[in-house]
């Protein structure tokens, strides 16, 4: 490197203003007797100013992206809807009651801990809620309708839903689970006429939570098996699903 | 009955992305046309014409499922702008070539050609910015093109600024026998 060399490197901390004053005056001094090096300043200014100048500009692709990118929207969402709908496609003739989330979420731990306090709170609520709004309802039922059928008599407990009777109680291996919710999906989609539409609203807007909460932890017990827990979290959403499902198909014979 | 379970259109949010983050595609197509010449822009610049269109598609997948964390404290277009820069960086990285491409390079000089004459001159300029070394290219659009400082870029690139500073002078040096041509 010759002696000019080293000015001409200062040049660029020149321009910049990222010299000391020392050195900024030392650079100003020499560039008064020193073409050469005012004419290297000069073409890095007209660099700076062409880069802030194709900053400005913006090219688009030559091809549209947009029907890959489409594509690979499409395949995620896909993938959540089949973890999210897989129980409820097994079981033969029985239709969703529900659309999936329409798209993918993800957590945090953090976050999956105050989703967890959330489907607890919610969870709570709906009973108070559903209890509330399904009561009056059935009261009325009774008051006009026309007398019952007697039930029949091998039946000693007409307050508790033939639906709810069959599966109870019920374990969490997947199989079994996965049968419990289709039987209890079926019995709410089948007296779901006998609910109001708030009732209905509330069930179907928890059921939404509760399982986006399952969606997101088994993603992210595919990504680390060994999460006690993210392990224990599943097992709790699924438990606080299968009870939610209990509850409101025990509310569709309640109010007949 | 049919119930439906779209998620909520989030208050506080300008239309589109309101529409986008409650998971309206159609909104999120209307984003990506507004912003993909920048985004392009700045992959094809940080990282070559050859990765610009698959990395390009990658922020915005990204940005999909990440909607959804946008609080709307800042401009959509600037958090989409931090959001690319970090899959910029993050390919970067992943490619472990960082190290290589800080090596000064004696011979680099004679990477960048002298411009043709030609009439679009910010084409040629673009051109001309692909073909400088990685690291000073890098380094040269994130500061004189985007206008980060040198320690904001040596947070991003875990360097030091004096390696920003020295790589910077050489990609204008370069740049400058680019200009030279036209």
């Amino acid at each position: 490197m010759t002696v000019h060399d080293e000015w001409t490197d200062k040049l660029s901390e020149y321009l910049d203003g990222e010299l000391s004053g020392d050195e900024q005056r030392a650079v100003e001094a020499h560039l008064h007797g020193c073409a050469d090096c005012s004419l290297v300043l000069a073409d890095l200014k007209r660099v700076v100013a062409r880069a802030q100048q194709a900053g400005a500009v913006a090219r688009p692709p030559s091809a549209d992206l947009w029907s890959g990118i489409a594509a690979r929207i499409d395949a995620g969402r896909s993938a959540t809807e089949r973890s999210a709908k897989a129980s409820a496609e097994r079981a033969a003739n029985v239709t969703p009651f529900r659309a999936t989330a329409a798209r993918r979420f993800a957590f945090t731990l953090p976050q999956l801990a105050a989703a967890a306090a959330l489907v607890a709170a919610v969870s709570g609520g709906l009973v108070w809620s559903v209890v509330e709004r399904a009561a009056p309802r059935a009261s009325e039922q009774l008051a006009t309708a026309a007398p019952p059928a007697a039930p029949a008599a091998a039946d000693p407990s007409p307050d508790v839903p033939d639906a709810v009777d069959r599966i109870a109680p019920v374990g969490m291996a997947d199989a079994q689970y996965d049968a419990a919710v289709s039987d209890l999906e079926k019995a709410l989609k089948q007296g779901r006429g006998r609910l109001d539409a708030a009732t209905i609203a509330i069930v179907e807007h928890n059921l939404q939570i509760i399982d986006q909460a399952i969606d997101q932890a088994r993603e992210a017990l595919a990504a680390d098996p060994a999460n006690t827990y993210l392990s224990g979290h599943l097992v709790e959403a699924r438990r606080r699903k299968l009870d939610l499902l209990r509850r409101a198909a025990a509310l569709t014979s309640e109010t007949d | 009955m049919t119930l439906s379970a779209e998620p909520p259109v989030r208050s506080g949010l300008d239309g589109d992305v309101a529409l986008a983050a409650a998971g309206d595609s159609s909104a999120f197509e209307r984003l990506y046309r507004t912003h993909v010449a920048k985004i392009h822009s700045l992959t094809r610049r940080m990282l070559g014409t050859h990765e610009a269109d698959e990395v390009t598609q990658d922020i915005f997948v990204r940005t999909w499922q990440k909607l959804g964390q946008f609080r709307g404290e800042s401009a959509f277009s600037t958090w989409l702008h931090r959001l690319a820069l970090n899959v910029v960086l993050e390919r970067r990285r992943t490619f472990a070539v960082q190290r290589e491409r800080m090596t000064d390079d004696p011979t680099a000089i004679d990477f960048v050609t002298v411009a043709p004459a030609r009439a679009d001159l910010v084409v040629d300029f673009e051109h001309a910015i692909e073909q400088l070394p990685a690291g000073a290219r890098e380094i040269f659009v994130l500061h004189d093109v985007e206008g980060y400082k040198h320690r904001e870029i040596a947070a991003m690139l875990d360097i030091t600024s004096g390696t920003s500073k020295r790589q910077l002078h050489r990609a204008r040096m370069l740049m400058r026998k680019h200009l030279q041509g036209e």
